[in-house]
């Protein structure tokens, strides 16, 4: 996804077996200088070959170097699952505005809840013209169904479809306006108030550009 | 207390307990793409058909298939009810409220896929195959336990994949998990022509050049589908429109019909005419 998989020399799964250190499977993302890495699934291998405490001791060895460390959980709520919320202390629930997406955010933030981990909300594809016409539900509506706070609204955009393919993640693009989005929900997650895009009232492509000059 | 499920005991008498049906389970690897959406829609336009048809919801612990088809409240037993023979098979089919010949066999919601066997799933597909002419089997996201549950009693599969180079990705892993036993074919979903013809989002031939399959079908990005998918009635059922089309040509296909590529179909779709006639405004 974000253009770096020719440079994957170790994986997760070597981590965990002891095979190199954390340091050496970490790859480097240049464009944003030494500030982020990725740690690499194993593509070959089954999700059954970390065990939940393996994979909580290498997000503790990451959080040691890093001041954030993202999990990428798979879908489902199965052992990949189990692994990725072993080592958190904190989790982010991606959903659609969809009535069986939704119906699956309750199950894991249930399970989440479980564990007491904190929960914040992202919806994700959020189409404002089906919501203006009531063909889809509203950012009010979802965050209400799943009772969680709201972390960020990304609108389904042809810019995500266009750049998640070709590898270049949209923060490094200043000019376009889900990068701002982007980088609300990031100022969020360091703690800052900021306010929310409104994209449920009429007018919606007036605020639109209204929100794009106002950065 | 709901309807009898006519269509079995009928035919349990008349016809011999040997496994006829077809089995085919609907996967993916990425989440998100549509699974559900496809499986809920191929099983009406399979069922529009005249012929029975059994929906299996895999997805151990975040069912969605009851959702779709609008089922929700019918849901009295579950697969696992079934497996652990707490319930007979018949009691636990629900008959769908709008095709006649389907039926919708519900997954658990407050359960772990781990506690499916696969022996008695595969048995269970068995006796389904027995019942119905098609037993469609909606597959969790992900190749871990719930995958191989919903794989075991298939003899064919249909993969699901959006124009997404992830997607294409965890598609590419899950055929080659399959193998050549299952025949996959594959089903492009969420294609947007205007984005692909500005060459903004990777074609069909893109897709399929990595893939390599039999195509089967080709749905359309539309807004109608997840208002129908929303509401519990898959837009399958629609007489008119290009999406239900494109299912009913999917259903014709899997049952044998020469039909013509699904590429051709795309041209001067329903979004390239709304896209010129908004042309003013791009």
């Amino acid at each position: 996804m974000l253009g770096l998989e020719k440079r994957i020399v170790f994986d997760l799964v070597e981590v965990v077996e002891g095979r190199c250190q954390l340091r050496q499977a970490l790859i480097k993302d240049k464009r944003f200088g030494d500030t982020l890495s990725i740690l690499p699934a194993a593509q070959t291998r089954d999700k059954d070959a970390v065990t939940p405490e393996q994979f909580s001791a290498v997000v503790a060895q990451a959080a040691e170097h890093c001041d954030f460390v993202l999990v990428d959980c798979p879908a489902g709520i199965e052992g990949g699952f189990r692994n990725a919320i072993a080592g958190v202390a904190e989790a982010i629930v991606v959903t659609t505005p969809e009535v069986s997406a939704i119906r699956d955010a309750d199950r894991v933030i249930g399970k989440l809840v479980e564990r007491s981990l904190p929960i914040r909300l992202i919806i994700n594809r959020l189409r404002p013209e089906m919501v203006r016409t009531q063909d889809m539900l509203s950012v009010e509506d979802v965050c209400e169904i799943l009772s969680a706070e709201l972390l960020g609204v990304i609108p389904d955009d042809e810019e995500i479809i266009d750049t998640t393919n070709r590898g270049e993640p949209l923060a490094l693009n200043p000019t376009s306006r889900l990068a701002v989005i982007y980088d609300k929900i990031a100022r969020r997650l360091e703690g800052e108030i900021v306010p929310f895009t409104s994209f449920d009232s009429p007018g919606f492509f007036g605020r639109l550009f209204g929100s794009l000059k106002a950065g | 207390m709901h309807e009898p499920v006519q269509p079995l005991h009928s035919d349990v008498s008349e016809t011999p307990a040997t496994p006829r049906g077809r089995a085919i389970v609907i996967t993916s690897g990425k989440g998100g793409v549509g699974k559900t959406t496809t499986t809920a829609n191929i099983g009406h336009a399979l069922a529009r058909r005249g012929v029975r048809v059994a929906l299996v919801d895999a997805d151990i612990g975040l069912r969605n298939l009851d959702l779709v088809l609008g089922l929700e409240q019918r849901v009295r037993f579950h697969v696992l009810d079934v497996l652990e023979e707490k319930v007979e098979l018949e009691d636990a089919l629900i008959a769908d409220k709008y095709s006649p010949t389907l039926y919708l066999l519900a997954a658990a919601q407050a359960r772990e896929k781990d506690e499916v066997d696969e022996v008695k799933m595969k048995a269970l597909i068995d006796r389904l195959r027995e019942l119905f002419d098609y037993v469609i089997i909606d597959s969790p996201a992900g190749i871990e336990q719930g995958f191989k549950n919903a794989v075991i009693g298939a003899q064919e599969a249909i993969v699901v994949c959006t124009p997404e180079v992830s997607a294409v990705r965890d598609v590419d892993r899950v055929v080659g998990l399959l193998g050549n036993a299952f025949r996959p074919q594959l089903i492009v979903n969420r294609l947007r022509p205007q984005l692909v013809k500005k060459g903004k989002m990777l074609s069909v031939e893109d897709v399929n050049a990595i893939l390599r399959l039999p195509l089967l079908g080709v749905i359309a990005d539309e807004p109608e589908i997840i208002v129908s998918t929303n509401k519990g009635m898959p837009i399958a059922l629609q007489d008119e429109g290009a999406t239900s089309a494109a299912y009913r040509a999917i259903a014709a296909r899997l049952a044998g019909e020469d039909i013509p590529a699904p590429t051709v179909e795309m041209k001067d779709s329903f979004m390239d005419r709304l896209g010129s006639f908004f042309g003013g405004r791009r």
